[in-house]
């Protein structure tokens, strides 16, 4: 009898010791097509969370398991891979896709459950239960305008994809740049073009001081490729989605004299000035290249964001399952990155155009740009 | 810059490519019958191929003919193993089988190379060229002469005794193959011919542009809609692949990018029409 209670006693210890139910959460990400860049770095960083997290013991001792979707940059594939990832029962929703496949699932998410993404040309409504972690479009657009008034000038030639993402941008740009006295030419871009020279060549004269690729995805190397057949020499920036070492492998051959970018302030890591950040920032840094022998970039730390969002949502809200409970929480509390991120009852996009800085690669890192000369 | 000599500079760099591709998918289909789905993807290898060695410190003397090697395996591969031994199929099954072929490459290439477009140093470095107000880069230059030089090479080549068998291949196989022919060898070597000049057309382009596992598709129909609008002649091929480089470059300039698609392929519709408008009032439906 005692040598029973005894077996009981062991078996009731380990089942005691054994973790609670998982957190799901689903994540949409394309790994292949033409957005495969954008969409593996960011599932990397949330894969690298899920296993950094679970090595410690999960949230609550519950441990995270995150199922990966595919959605191949199509809006199609993203709502089928919404509703597979809900009926597994995912508690929240990443999005690591482009504009066009976010677009697409977000009338599916009128009851929740909430989903997160970092996509700027997402702007999401602030009644429903989508939230944005990076800033919008028109935030990045404006941060370019101001550093052309730093700079003092008023001209600017850009490149804008045909698809969604290009829509996006070439609203922007109407909508900031004339506002604010800067004159632009504007030249569109099929996704599947293997040369922008025509383009290029269409709208940048001699007095435009720097030429601006909104164009996001490994395709946009073909504008750098081209800038660099036509021998130009303006200051080239590229979007917020190419600030990757993948895309900088693509044009290493093909360098403009200067190359600038927009990026989170955290990309170049002396423009933090909060501790917590600078923490954060370094054990990621540290701990993704330990786990997958790459450096950290922008894709992700993006990627990051939504990890550091889901982990915030799972440590303090008691039902992570009530997407209103979920809502009101992020509304209300700043969650802790690489960069605080602010959303209100007002607003569901976490960071703003003071968050954004116009970056340069030099000597094989991106940092604060140099001005225009 | 001059929009019209920009246009007509970055026209001839994709035409020339495009004639290549097209004078190989010409040359393979007259041998085999078949329009071949998957001819695009010799671009695809020979770029990655290209890329990949010359990423893992190949010198160039090495990493291109091995480029160019994979292209010409690939395609001779997919003639010898897959459509050969079903020569008595339908057309159509051995379409669709170049077709899923050309899918399963696309797939080797994602898990073997990744997702990541590549690319590789210019075969010929210098300052771009101005001519008529437009810019050229110096392997523009050189892509435009090599590619069309070769693409013309293959017109030679049809009309020496190798190209001779070639065409009695086509034309009438059984009788070619009675005549002493060796009919299997001929569809071999045009497939490899075929690689080749997909294989050349990457080695040529890639250098200026980018290539990943996917860009296949788009040359694969580039060089079909180029063959097809040259009814499937070599010599009317290589000029339609250099007029459909030109057409997209100039519509770009003056329409915009978004007006390309729609404007090639009603021009093909128009083109498709116009031929079977020949065969039904002038040609065999007539006669």
């Amino acid at each position: 009898m005692k040598r029973l209670l005894g077996v009981l006693l062991v078996l009731a210890a380990i089942d005691g010791a054994h973790a609670a139910d998982p957190f799901v959460i689903g994540i949409i990400a394309p790994t292949t097509g033409p957005l495969a860049t954008v969409g593996s770095r960011q599932l990397a960083a949330v894969q690298w969370w899920e296993q950094d997290l679970n090595q410690k013991g999960g949230i609550n001792n519950h441990p995270i398991q995150i199922i990966a979707c595919n959605d191949e940059g199509s809006p199609d594939r993203a709502v089928t891979c919404a509703r597979d990832l809900i009926a597994k029962g995912s508690m929240l929703l990443l999005n690591a896709s482009v504009t066009g496949p976010i677009r697409a699932v977000m009338p599916l998410l009128a009851h929740g459950p909430v989903m997160v993404t970092p996509s700027p040309n997402v702007l999401p409504d602030a009644a429903t239960y989508v939230f944005q972690t990076s800033a919008s479009d028109r935030d990045i657009t404006t941060a370019i305008a101001d550093y052309l008034k730093q700079n003092h000038k008023d001209r600017l030639a850009m490149i804008a994809s045909t698809d969604a993402s290009g829509e996006v941008g070439t609203a922007s740009a109407a909508a900031v740049f004339p506002q604010a006295g800067i004159k632009y030419d504007l030249a569109r871009i099929d996704l599947r073009a293997n040369d922008a020279s025509i383009q290029l060549a269409n709208v940048v004269k001699d007095d435009v001081p720097l030429v601006y690729s909104n164009y996001s995805g490994a395709g946009a190397a073909t504008v750098v490729k081209s800038f660099n057949n036509l021998g130009l020499t303006q200051p080239l920036l590229i979007s917020y989605a190419n600030i990757s070492d993948a895309f900088i492998a693509v044009i290493k051959n093909d360098m403009p004299g200067r190359l600038l970018g927009t990026g989170m302030r955290s990309v170049a890591p002396e423009l933090l000035d909060d501790p917590a950040e600078v923490e954060r920032l370094n054990y990621f840094s540290a701990a993704y290249k330990a786990w997958r022998h790459e450096n950290v970039d922008q894709l992700a730390l993006v990627g990051l964001t939504l990890a550091d969002t889901a982990e915030a949502i799972l440590t303090h809200v008691g039902d992570p399952k009530n997407p209103d409970a979920v809502r009101d929480f992020l509304e209300s509390t700043p969650i802790k990155s690489v960069q605080t991120i602010r959303f209100s009852k007002s607003s569901h996009i976490g960071l703003h155009t003071a968050d954004i800085a116009i970056l340069e690669f030099k000597h094989g890192r991106w940092v604060k740009a140099d001005p225009l000369k | 810059m001059n929009p019209l000599s920009q246009a007509v500079a970055s026209g001839l760099m994709s035409g020339a490519v495009y004639a290549l591709l097209a004078a190989g998918l010409v040359l393979a289909f007259h041998t085999s019958r078949v329009v071949n789905l998957a001819h695009g993807e010799a671009y695809a290898v020979a770029g990655l191929v290209a890329s990949a060695l010359s990423g893992y410190g190949w010198p160039r003397y090495a990493a291109l003919p091995a480029a160019l090697l994979a292209a010409v395996l690939f395609l001779t591969s997919l003639e010898h193993f897959l459509l050969r031994p079903r020569r008595d199929w339908p057309v159509g099954s051995l379409i669709l089988i170049t077709l899923a072929t050309a899918f399963l490459m696309r797939g080797l290439l994602q898990v073997v190379i990744g997702v990541d477009p590549l690319s590789f140093p210019r075969l010929f470095v210098g300052p771009p060229v101005r001519i008529l107000g437009g810019i050229i880069p110096l392997q523009g230059i050189f892509l435009i002469v090599i590619g069309l030089g070769t693409a013309a090479g293959v017109l030679l080549l049809l009309r020496s005794p190798m190209g001779w068998r070639l065409r009695a291949t086509a034309e009438n196989p059984e009788m070619a193959a009675l005549l002493g022919i060796n009919t299997a060898r001929m569809r071999l070597l045009a497939f490899g011919i075929a690689g080749a000049l997909g294989g050349l057309g990457a080695l040529l382009l890639v250098p200026l542009v980018s290539v990943d596992y996917q860009s296949g598709l788009g040359m694969t129909l580039r060089g079909f809609i180029a063959a097809a609008i040259g009814g499937m002649s070599p010599s009317w091929a290589i000029v339609s692949g250099v007029g459909l480089g030109l057409a997209e470059a100039l519509v770009t300039t003056y329409m915009g990018a978004l007006a390309q698609d729609p404007i090639v392929f009603l021009a093909l519709i128009g083109v498709a029409v116009w031929q079977s408008r020949t065969i039904m009032f002038g040609g065999s439906v007539r006669a």
